[in-house]
């Protein structure tokens, strides 16, 4: 797998922004690679650092951001991570598109959809105003939406939540890219529309051979879509594996405690969620150890003290960053320690992770 | 589908009855948005009722009617042996102090100008029933119950705080007054995964603890089923289905629960995604489909759908459908 060169390979990210309270390390050295027609599945709660992650790859961050020396983001052996604007420009579409989450603020209140769409087809490709209004209903049929000439005179707020997403889809395939970004696509969106969503991307991506990268909170909707996950929490990735491998096999303990907070339409009603206590840490204050162990039910001395990086499984091509992996003995031993004291190294009270 | 009927109504020992609701906005050039349109339901006191459905089948538009915001147009609504809709202001107002609402996106829901303690003690500060000293107390005991840390947070302002503690901030806002009734319109649907599971669980503590009553309103037939005793399928303004959460996830009968037990995403990479078989968008609510709504996008749908709309029929105790062709529930088993 490694053998070929990856499309996309991130190699020890950090992007860190000036704020008037500090530093903030939105995304902490993170490495991971991609290749051709793949998906990988980013998964983190809010603030772990993954919209950041993309957007540094996609190089649209804000002015105060700051990219490390040293990180490095190849795309087909390129090193696009010190592109400037305008060579960026012709980047974007052609090469790497993104979804965002919300498709109301994504798209243009006052332009028509039609020229949204047109847009990039004929900066990028230029065609003329007709073969790209041709192109843009061919991309609308593409992504399923009815009566593809009639929207094109519409604006986006005569549009369903659905709808919109549809369109996005259809402005970030417009000029086939080679690999998608989706943040989010269907956090907005209700779950029946949020399943059609995905169905869709999943096809498109099938056919036109794209590599994709998908954001998500939700454990669930990236089980069955993607080839690999790479989990993220304080701007660290965390664990990554093959999907079916991490879900058989869930190192990590905050993997877990995400996998566990889901409730289970299989559970009996009244069933008790297993939620995470505690909120993300602050990234502006410099952390010692390991990040999630203030939230930890195995957490022990070694993980306040020292950093745990990344480091392999006996499983190929499963990482995980955890001193005390779940199902280890290690972690048994762990467990069995907290129990007996009712609470965790870093001073979370057992009964406490398990109620609240 | 779905359609009228009462057959699923417990008569007058439920603390909340809503009958033939009916609530319709004025679109403009004479046409009428129909949001919800003629709905029956009950909630008996100590038990949580959920409502699912899509965006725009009513389920917020039947949320405000019940606290008379605005008042429905036709229809009644009996909270604690009153008629809410025909209650004077000053009655009214005073009957709210017993039923509370919290809303979807628990940020923009807070005052951002105003402290923490003032927005949770406002609703004692208006009803003036304790002495300044006591409601501080009531005030910070309910942060502490809502899993705050009164002196860490009285004093900040809503921007400083995660959508989770906003929320559990709306909850202490919600609960201050001892209400009786609360409505959560999509309280986890702005969420992640970790915090709706933190939040779902705080709201099945303070029911316990407070003995409160709850109608509990979201998309996702997953968190629906987590905390409810019974569960009210929506569509178009309409009801599909009503049946307690087990049997409604193991004997769908309705056509529309089938489509929304398959949309909840299974975090199980073996188990293969089921095909969806919904076409299309959900018809405009200006000009709905005759006879029953879902049947333009139904794969049972025939020629009687179109001419008589369904009413909910009772197929075993707890489970009542509201469709010409329901599922056979002896041997159906969902998905």
């Amino acid at each position: 797998m490694q053998a070929k060169q990856p499309l996309l390979k991130v190699e020890d990210l950090r992007t860190y922004f000036g704020t008037p309270t500090g530093i903030l390390k939105a995304v902490d050295g993170v490495s991971f690679s991609l290749n051709k027609g793949e998906t990988i599945g980013i998964v983190g709660e809010s603030g772990s650092g993954k919209s950041v992650l993309v957007r540094s790859i996609m190089n649209i961050l804000s002015s105060n951001a700051i990219i490390a020396e040293t990180s490095k983001v190849h795309f087909n052996g390129k090193d696009i991570s010190r592109l400037r604007h305008c060579e960026a420009k012709h980047f974007w579409g052609t090469q790497m598109a993104m979804i965002f989450q919300d498709p109301m603020t994504s798209l243009n209140p006052v332009k028509k959809i039609g020229t949204q769409i047109t847009e990039s087809i004929r900066f990028h490709l230029k065609a003329s105003k007709k073969e790209a209004i041709q192109k843009a209903l061919e991309l609308m049929g593409q992504v399923g939406i009815p009566e593809p000439r009639k929207r094109l005179k519409q604006y986006p707020h005569q549009l369903s939540g659905g709808m919109r997403q549809r369109i996005t889809i259809a402005i970030a395939l417009a000029c086939n890219p080679k690999l998608l970004i989706a943040d989010e696509p269907t956090t907005a969106l209700d779950v029946t529309v949020q399943k059609q969503i995905l169905d869709l991307l999943a096809s498109l991506q099938e056919k036109l051979e794209m590599a994709m990268i998908l954001i998500t909170h939700d454990l669930g909707v990236v089980a069955g879509r993607t080839q690999r996950i790479g989990v993220m929490y304080a701007g660290k990735m965390l664990e990554t594996a093959d999907t079916k491998t991490l879900f058989r096999n869930m190192n990590h303990p905050y993997t877990e405690a995400l996998f566990k907070s889901i409730p289970r339409i299989e559970n009996q009603a009244h069933s008790r969620l297993e939620a995470i206590s505690g909120y993300p840490p602050d990234m502006t204050r410099a952390l010692l150890g390991c990040r999630f162990a203030p939230r930890c039910r195995y957490a022990q001395d070694q993980c306040l003290n020292e950093e745990p990086n990344l480091f392999e499984t006996d499983q190929a091509d499963h990482q995980q960053a955890c001193f005390f992996p779940v199902g280890s003995p290690e972690n048994k031993q762990a467990h069995a320690v907290n129990q007996k004291t009712g609470i965790t190294a870093a001073g979370l009270a057992l009964t406490a992770a398990v109620r609240s | 589908m779905a359609g009228c009927g009462k057959a699923h109504l417990r008569g007058s020992t439920a603390l909340l009855s809503v009958e033939d609701l009916v609530v319709e906005f004025p679109a403009g050039r004479r046409t009428t948005i129909h949001a919800v349109s003629g709905i029956s339901f009950d909630v008996l006191e100590g038990e949580t009722l959920g409502v699912v459905g899509e965006s725009g089948c009513g389920k917020s538009a039947t949320a405000r009617a019940i606290m008379q915001l605005p008042p429905p147009n036709s229809g009644s609504v009996i909270f604690d042996g009153e008629q809410m809709t025909q209650l004077s202001k000053e009655n009214l107002r005073r009957s709210r102090t017993r039923m509370q609402m919290i809303f979807q996106d628990p940020i923009s829901s807070l005052n951002p100008r105003r402290k923490v303690n003032e927005i949770v003690a406002e609703g004692l500060s208006i009803w003036h029933t304790d002495s300044d000293d006591i409601a501080i107390r009531r005030v910070h005991a309910m942060l502490e119950a809502v899993g705050l840390d009164p002196k860490a947070v009285e004093n900040r302002r809503p921007h400083q705080f995660s959508s989770g503690q906003c929320q559990r901030i709306c909850i202490a806002r919600a609960m201050i007054l001892d209400p009786k009734l609360i409505i959560c319109d999509e309280p986890v649907s702005a969420l992640d995964v970790s915090v709706q599971a933190q939040i779902l669980n705080l709201l099945t503590n303070m029911k316990k603890r407070y003995g409160l009553t709850l109608v509990f309103i979201a998309h996702d037939l997953a968190v629906v089923k987590n905390v409810s005793d019974r569960v009210v399928v929506m569509y178009l303004g309409k009801i599909c289905e009503v049946a307690d959460p087990d049997r409604l996830y193991t004997h769908a009968a309705h056509p529309y629960t089938d489509i929304l037990l398959a949309s909840v995403p299974k975090p199980d990479p073996h188990m293969p995604i089921p095909k969806l078989q919904i076409t299309g968008e959900l018809p405009s609510p200006i000009n709905p489909p005759s006879g029953c709504r879902f049947r333009t996008r139904c794969t049972k749908a025939q020629d009687v759908c179109a001419v008589q709309e369904p009413s909910l029929q009772k197929i075993s105790s707890n489970h009542f459908v509201a469709c010409h062709f329901p599922n056979e529930t002896s041997t159906h088993v969902a998905i």
